[in-house]
């Protein structure tokens, strides 16, 4: 592989660049068992997992479900309304 | 109603009384209604607000513009999977008694995305929009509501369930 002065520019930037995160808000509408069914078939998130970040929703009132770029978590988010999860993006040191 | 079960190949079924699926059928079409009748405009509507909600909590700007970006795809898959189940409810509603319905994996998938925003609109008419909110109980129309709310969570449920086992 031979490093041009743009493939490091561009790996760089994404390195130094702050990620955002996908988060999901605890509602009093979605069922636990529903909510921990979508980050498992759309995250692909094992059964524990799932029900770990699910938990986490449901006790503290907000979970990240993912860490990556802004283009990444507005997909995600995106997929979560389509679930009808209340999900938003943020960067993820705000 | 008696809950969805597993059929062993990836379907469910689940036996439907005729007016149980006429109502499931009834309740896809309203919200299915809601949303044609929103398409490409503000949200409004605080039901369709939940339907769609903001993706930036602190910037209503970048929420405007990811809902420019995304709302018209997002109702499309909503009306999609709202006319798949009242589909797969036809033949029940139609039946002169309890009627058994299988669901393979596209219905699936559709159903349980349509329930949820048919729960997500009632919830926001009854106002339960905060952990711990309890439907009002001083009149008929909420508490037939809130039956059917109710319901709908146990049809819901019935159906990861049966995903599950």
């Amino acid at each position: 592989m031979t490093l041009t002065a743009e493939s490091v520019d561009t790996s760089v930037q994404t390195a130094l660049d702050s990620p955002w995160v996908t988060i999901v808000w605890n509602d009093p509408v979605n069922l636990m068992s529903y909510v921990a069914w979508v980050f498992r078939s759309y995250f692909g998130f094992s059964r524990k997992e799932a029900e770990v970040r699910m938990l986490r929703v449901h006790n503290d009132g907000r979970a990240v479900v993912a860490t990556g770029s802004r283009e990444e978590m507005e997909r995600h988010v995106e997929a979560m309304h389509d679930f009808g999860l209340w999900a938003t993006l943020t960067k993820a040191d705000a | 109603m008696r809950a969805f079960e597993p059929d062993g190949d990836g379907s469910v079924h689940a036996v439907l009384e005729p007016v149980e699926a006429a109502l499931l059928a009834q309740l896809a079409g309203q919200v299915a209604g809601l949303l044609a009748e929103q398409r490409g405009g503000a949200a409004a509507d605080l039901a369709i607000l939940r339907l769609l909600p903001d993706a930036y909590p602190d910037d209503s700007e970048a929420s405007a513009e990811f809902r420019r970006f995304t709302a018209d795809e997002l109702t499309e898959k909503k009306l999609r999977n709202a006319r798949i189940l009242i589909a797969d409810c036809a033949n029940a509603a139609d039946a002169d008694g309890p009627f058994t319905i299988h669901l393979y994996a596209a219905s699936i998938g559709a159903w349980l995305r349509s329930l949820t925003d048919v729960r997500l609109v009632l919830a926001t008419r009854l106002g339960i929009t905060e952990e711990g909110d309890l439907a009002p109980d001083d009149d008929e129309e909420a508490l037939m509501l809130t039956d059917v709310y109710d319901w709908l969570g146990f049809v819901q449920d019935s159906l990861v369930s049966a995903l599950e086992e």
